[in-house]
């Protein structure tokens, strides 16, 4: 069995998890991330893409108002290629209590909220398609972010900086020695193949599955409670602003337009399994008809894809009998040696993408002591990899970029203009058959056909890379047609309709999939919906 | 009412049963007019007839399972149109392409036996009726192929095809040429215009001989010529010593252009008119007829009136039919009843993408002659049926070719034209 020995080993890719080993690395420490999955493919990879001014919770919670703008304002510096300032409106509509207006603004006054009254009139001229009846407008900084690009940017540094980055590397094992947790044993999902990681501290960033980790190292009473929200990408961008209502929050209140795309969320039911994805028609209806309050119409524009995430609630069940150090209500981090006696082990969870870096920081703070040689955090002023020139993302960038070389650029998937050669080099340098690893990376398949014409392109020349055999091709080709189609379904209406019967010609009529050597095995046909 | 046109017939649709009912209306002497929208899944598809490839099983012999087919599913069109019916379809198709405006080119193959011909992605599919220009692919027989393509196209990878026809048990190879291209996003459409062109054609052949071995015939994406690809088939046939085939790849299609080509010009020659752009918005109706349908298009709305219609609409790829946000399914041209679409409240698809469809079967209720409930003036045809799930069974072109005749024939018999002359 391979073993590797580290300073600090991380339990969780999400945007916390690589946050923290992106903290480590700048600190100077060894550091080995793991993830039992891709990067960023659990609660970080399913939400909307809102950076939160703070508006949010300007009234409701100031504290976590007060952190998401000191976030927002760093993060759109440090992570400005993953970014796009798009701002945001926080609208009154005839469904709220015209009264809120006047407390959200005294509570973004009170929490250092940027936000500025605007006319009506103005709003309707910036977002032509909003609800013409809104009363009254507030304009903050909220911003959207592509996750996965800023996750693997993180990973990207921390790969620079001699640390080691393991996806697909399920934790089996936590070992212990008496009262020192001493590290992991991790399994590589496709080989099989077992690795001990020694380490001297070790971080459960784990999120959602934060209890079921600690429960491995004997650690009891570390309670999340899995909080579900629904989202639904829409296949256009209705709106070009981030736009939530103008009142305590609640479901279904804000749609964030992101990359080719806009997303209304969410909705927050406790659900007892974090791996629990189903989708609840009764949601779907209830998100169309909120979309209906701030986009009049909303129900005829196209729904896309439907997913769910699930939110890192906390709740420590010892809270009473041991001092957490509970930083804000909004995220919690659990030193062990304090908590438990258990040494060389801290868990953070709960909290908000918003607010990774803060998170980070705190948790890798509290390990640099333990490590015995406290270090300053950096993260608030290094940029993550690519994002040095400070510039953010524009929505025109692909297609500027693809303008500029339409000679020799191949297209390979239209919807989001993604080329061959970016393709090409995303494979080499994941060294991967998943077509849905790549997806993240590069938004491949993530638009109105969801995969319609790039599957065939992206699987053909998958197969002329490096030696991949007919059967990896074909079920990489069945593997993510089946992934496409697993958000799709359940929301299947309308014009997208008209669009999965394209693409069902393409797949079973032209080039007849199903009939393939290597058929998808209904088992893997994951049940998402009711 | 004031710009009202008159017509013994109006096609909604210019898919291939539209186009089908269109014809053979016109040749049978009715005053026919064709109403689309756009063009129909002619562009979209293979262009190779398919009266049925799986049953579920694949399927040898259209005839005998035809026979079986109707059995099991009383509700599939094939059990109200009956197999002499289709084979009636594809022998008039079969002599209209080879009076067609496209020199010489033809379909070969018969309802008898499918015809195994390799997809882009190197699945042996069946079919009944092939263009010329793929028939060499038949599976049956036996050669030695290679498949060849560009890089510049990125809608064909030559070696994923080759490998998994080797899986299959065809000798199969691959190679890859250069072509000239001015911009990388070629398809195959830019491609077919240029081997439209003899010498740019015959550079080709010549660049590809260099690389061929004896004894093995080409396999090509679907790109040879749009205006006359008999001879640009023929023509690199013979530069290059040996059998040509062509391989249908991802939208558009060429060899469905040629299809439109030939059924719009059918059409046409037998006087039909033909409106292309003009959406059916509204109909007026007379209790259980529909008097006239209104067309949106360019400067004015249109009345169509007619003592008959054919709706070959499509189903939910066309938009024709539609489910709602609210899970309700309409057809949106004349609103009339659907069949075939689950209870509210159960499943209306399932989480495995290659099942079938609790929705797929969803089309415009019709009586035993195909139709329309409600609407005794409608008869119905194409993808607009219910009952069948074309795309799976390969049954799309065997239903409209046989249900657009049957509409054609049903009304020219209906309202007293010269008889027999539809045959």
């Amino acid at each position: 069995m391979a073993t590797l020995s580290t300073d600090v080993l991380v339990i969780g890719g999400g945007a916390t998890g690589a946050g923290v080993a992106w903290d480590a690395a700048l600190r100077g420490y060894d550091v080995v991330l793991v993830d039992r999955a891709d990067l960023a493919e659990g609660t970080s990879g399913r939400f909307h893409g809102l950076i939160h001014s703070g508006g949010r919770y300007a009234v409701k919670d100031p504290d976590a108002a007060k952190e998401c703008i000191h976030e927002n304002r760093i993060i759109k510096r440090i992570a400005a290629d993953c970014i796009e300032d798009v701002g945001g409106f926080f609208v009154t509509t005839p469904w709220d209590d015209p009264a809120y207006a006047d407390r959200f603004i005294q509570g973004c006054r009170d929490t250092d909220v940027d936000c500025e009254e605007i006319d009506a009139a103005q709003a309707l001229r910036e977002e032509p398609l909003l609800n013409p009846d809104v009363s009254r407008v507030f304009r903050v900084p909220d911003a959207n972010i592509d996750v996965w690009k800023t996750v693997w940017s993180m990973a990207r540094g921390i790969q620079a900086r001699g640390g080691r980055v393991l996806p697909y590397h399920a934790v089996v094992a936590i070992h212990r020695s008496g009262d020192q947790v001493t590290g992991a044993r991790l399994r590589g999902a496709g080989t099989g193949e077992e690795i001990d990681v020694e380490a001297r501290v070790t971080v459960n960033a784990s999120g959602a599955w934060a209890g079921q980790v600690a429960d491995m190292a004997g650690i009891e009473g570390v309670r999340v409670l899995p909080g579900r929200g629904i989202m639904i990408a829409m296949n256009h961008r209705l709106v070009n602003t981030c736009v939530n209502r103008c009142q305590m929050p609640t479901d279904g209140d804000i749609i964030v337009p992101i990359r080719t795309v806009c997303v209304i969320g969410t909705t927050d039911e406790h659900t007892e399994d974090p791996d629990d994805h189903t989708v609840y028609e009764s949601e779907v209806d209830k998100m169309l008809d909120d979309g209906e309050k701030l986009v009049p119409g909303f129900r005829q524009a196209r729904a896309m894809r439907v997913w769910t995430g699930v939110r890192p609630l906390f709740e420590d069940a010892k809270a009473s009998d041991t001092e957490t150090r509970d930083v804000t209500r909004a995220h919690a981090l659990l030193d062990h040696a304090e908590r438990d006696g258990v040494q060389g082990f801290v868990t953070i969870t709960g909290g908000k993408l918003t607010t990774f870096r803060l998170m980070a920081e705190d948790t890798m703070t509290a390990v640099s002591k333990h490590l015995g040689d406290e270090r300053p955090c950096t993260t608030a002023t290094e940029p993550l990899p690519g994002s040095e020139a400070g510039e953010h993302y524009h929505l025109g960038e692909r297609l500027s970029r693809k303008e500029a070389r339409l000679a020799d650029d191949q297209l390979i998937c239209e919807c989001e203009l993604v080329p061959r050669w970016k393709l090409e080099e995303a494979v080499q340098r994941r060294a991967t058959t998943n077509l849905d690893d790549i997806r993240r990376l590069l938004r491949l398949g993530m638009g109105p056909c969801q995969g319609g014409f790039c599957i065939y392109r992206a699987t053909g020349i998958l197969h002329g890379l490096d030696g991949l055999t007919a059967e990896q091709a074909d079920e990489s080709l069945l593997h993510f047609l089946q992934e496409r189609w697993k958000g799709v379904w359940p929301i299947l209406y309308g014009d997208q309709l008209r669009q999965a019967r394209l693409d069902d010609w393409i797949f079973q009529g032209v080039l007849d999939v199903e009939h393939l050597p290597a058929a998808i095995p209904a088992s893997q046909a994951e049940a998402t919906a009711s | 009412m004031r710009g009202e046109l008159h017509y013994d017939a109006v096609v909604i649709g210019a898919g291939t049963a539209g186009l089908v009912a269109g014809a053979r209306l016109a040749e049978g002497g009715a005053r026919v007019c064709v109403l689309a929208k756009g063009v129909g899944s002619t562009h979209l598809a293979p262009a190779t007839i398919d009266v049925l490839g799986y049953a579920p099983e694949r399927v040898t012999s259209p005839s005998a399972a035809v026979e079986e087919l109707v059995a099991a599913r009383p509700d599939h069109p094939y059990a109200r149109l009956g197999f002499d019916a289709i084979a009636e379809a594809v022998r008039w198709f079969s002599e209209r392409v080879a009076a067609g405006p496209l020199p010489e080119y033809r379909y070969v193959g018969d309802v008898e036996r499918n015809i195994l011909l390799p997809t882009a992605v190197g699945v042996l599919r069946p079919s009944a009726l092939v263009p010329e220009t793929m028939a060499a692919g038949d599976a049956a027989s036996r050669e030695r192929v290679c498949i060849v393509g560009t890089r510049s196209l990125r809608d064909f990878h030559p070696a994923l095809c080759a490998a998994n026809l080797r899986r299959a048990g065809v000798d199969a190879r691959s190679v890859d040429i250069e072509i000239d291209v001015d911009r990388a996003d070629q398809n195959s459409l830019g491609l077919a215009r240029r081997f439209d062109d003899p010498a740019w054609r015959a550079a080709f052949a010549g660049r590809l001989a260099l690389k061929l071995q004896a004894h093995e015939s080409v396999g090509l994406p679907a790109m040879l010529g749009l205006r006359d690809p008999h001879g640009a088939w023929s023509d690199v046939q013979h530069r290059l010593g040996r059998a040509v085939f062509e391989i249908p790849t991802l939208p558009p299609s060429v060899p469905g252009m040629r299809l439109y080509e030939i059924l719009r010009s059918t059409l046409r020659r037998a006087g039909g008119r033909f409106v292309l752009g003009a959406e059916v918005v509204s109909c007026d109706r007379d209790g259980s007829r529909v008097v006239s349908v209104a067309t949106r298009s360019a400067g004015h709305d249109a009345h169509y009136a007619a003592p008959w219609f054919v709706l070959a609409s499509g189903g939910f790829g066309s938009g024709a039919i539609e489910l709602d946000s609210r899970w309700a399914t309409h057809d949106r041209i004349l609103g009339l009843p659907l069949r075939g679409a689950p209870e509210p409240g159960a499943p209306r698809f399932v989480s495995d993408y290659l099942a079938e469809q609790p929705m797929a079967r969803v089309g415009v209720a019709v009586d035993g002659e195909l139709r329309a409930e409600g609407a005794e003036n409608v008869m119905v045809a194409g993808a607009a049926l219910p009952g069948a799930v074309p795309w799976r069974e390969g049954s799309g072109e065997g239903i409209a070719l046989a249900s657009g005749s049957h509409a054609a024939q049903l009304v020219l018999a209906r309202s007293g034209a010269p008889a027999g002359a539809a045959a």
